[in-house]
């Protein structure tokens, strides 16, 4: 008895053993890394898929429902496995030329050893900070992580660090920064042992969780528990600030909505009367009908440049509490854009009338004082 | 080598009618020019890019819609270079083959 897996190839839907779509997702994922060189890589992929597509619904047609492993291997020896592509590669005999002309140290094109850091998440006592450094400089994890508890006695600085390690550096999640990562080539062969790892650790983990949580040590269990925890108490702080700042949130967008509808109808009536009442040694002549409309204008942005992002942090407070949905990708746009349209005009307008504004803040500083 | 004459062989097919990668494949292994099907799939995606060849998709009664190819004109002069080019290669090795015979 097997597993079966529903896929879409090429648009046909198949009924294929677990089996052996792991062999073909894993050829499909050589294939990938053969051709990324070239230009369609997404173009030769799909033909491939459409391809292999038809040869499975002949198949299919004569009368099998299910895909197996068999019929995968057929396949693949039917379109050529990715070492028999890699001989009939014009390019890949030119830089094997140039490679054996050039001396055996250099390295064939794309192919060369470029270290990158990442987190290793497979092999973490934290968040895998010390595990991937330890990759990166091809040492053993044990003496990165002992070193890295004596710093934090001797120097605490060394925290806030491991920290914001931890929040910048990506983890290595896919094969090629796998091997990337612990500067391996990345090669069809390397990527293929990778992603075949990767299934054996899949399914051992699973079997584990079925288990017991035998091959994490105490030491990591315990650090996981931690991690949890922090993280539990962080999400409390923030909720607790979120709740604190709501009613000054409230406050702050209610009254902006106030003074906006105030200013429209101030522009609209077109009078500064009310304000040359409150404040009658203020001289009101400098802010004659001309600049009526900048001023209303400029204050329509600058409602929008404060408001927008208050609007945003209270949308982000209120959906953490009530568990809202979050705004969608197209009202985020629309706001960030009508934030910046804002922003440039407010910018404008206020160059503008810059001189009489001078005037005006100069006069209102000296009746103030 | 191989691979030129390759490309060479898929535009000469192209240049009668248009055709679908697997009527290629068929035809080319008839010849047995090509050995596994892969080969053609990255090929044709080259000299669609280098413009000489174009495609459209054709419904097909068995299966998913399929890419049918046939040459572009500069796909058609690009031949036509090619085929003076290989005659001229062509009557050099004759003419060094005949040569030899004739030594012999």
């Amino acid at each position: 008895m097997k597993k079966t897996l529903t896929v879409n190839l090429g648009g046909t839907v198949f009924n294929i053993d677990e089996d052996a779509f792991q062999l073909l997702e894993k050829y499909l994922a050589n294939l990938k890394v053969h051709f990324s060189r070239e230009d369609g890589t997404d173009e030769i992929l799909s033909d491939f898929e459409l391809r292999i597509s038809e040869i499975l619904s002949d198949k299919i047609r004569a009368g099998y429902n299910v895909i197996t492993i068999d019929d995968v291997e057929a396949v693949i020896k039917r379109m050529g496995k990715v070492e028999d592509l890699c001989e009939n590669d014009f390019r890949d005999d030119d830089s094997k030329k140039t490679q054996s002309s050039a001396g055996s140290q250099q390295q064939p094109r794309g192919e060369r050893i470029g270290r990158r850091l990442f987190r290793n998440e497979d092999d973490k006592m934290l968040g895998g900070v010390c595990s991937g450094l330890a990759a990166y400089m091809g040492w053993d994890p044990t003496p990165v992580r002992l070193l890295a508890f004596v710093l934090i006695f001797v120097w605490a600085v060394s925290i806030p660090i491991y920290i914001v390690l931890w929040m910048l550096v990506p983890p290595a999640r896919t094969a090629t920064e796998k091997l990337q990562m612990r500067g391996e080539n990345v090669t069809v062969e390397n990527i293929g042992k990778t992603v075949t790892d990767g299934f054996e650790k899949l399914s051992s983990k699973m079997n584990e969780f079925a288990k017991s949580e035998k091959s994490r040590s105490s030491m990591q269990r315990f650090a996981d528990v931690v991690v949890e925890l922090i993280g539990i108490a962080l999400k409390c702080i923030g909720i607790l600030i979120g709740v604190a700042l709501l009613p000054a949130l409230i406050v702050i967008v209610v009254s902006l909505f106030f003074a906006f509808l105030g200013l429209m109808i101030g522009a609209i009536s077109g009078s500064f009367g009310l304000l040359s009442h409150l404040m009658p040694s203020l001289d009101w002549s400098h802010l004659g009908n001309n600049s009526l409309w900048g001023l209303t204008l400029l204050a329509i942005f600058g409602i929008l440049l404060v408001g927008i992002p208050l609007a945003g942090l209270l949308h982000g407070i209120l959906s953490a509490i009530f568990k809202w949905k979050p705004w969608s990708e197209a009202t985020k746009w629309a706001m960030l854009i009508l934030w910046f349209i804002a922003l440039v005009f407010g910018i404008i307008i206020a160059a503008h009338y810059g001189y009489i504004w001078e005037q005006w803040g100069w006069r209102f500083w000296r009746y103030m004082y | 080598m191989r691979k030129g004459i390759l490309e060479y062989c898929i535009l000469l097919l192209l240049s009668k009618e248009k055709a679908y990668s697997s009527d290629i494949m068929q035809k080319l292994q008839a010849a047995r020019l090509i050995v596994v099907e892969g080969t053609l799939y990255p090929l044709l995606t080259r000299l669609k890019n280098s413009e000489l060849l174009a495609y459209h998709w054709i419904e097909s009664t068995q299966g998913p819609p399929r890419k049918y190819y046939e040459l572009t004109d500069k796909g058609k002069a690009f031949l036509n270079e090619l085929e003076s080019s290989w005659t001229e290669l062509h009557n050099t090795i004759s003419h060094i083959k005949n040569k030899q015979i004739n030594n012999s």
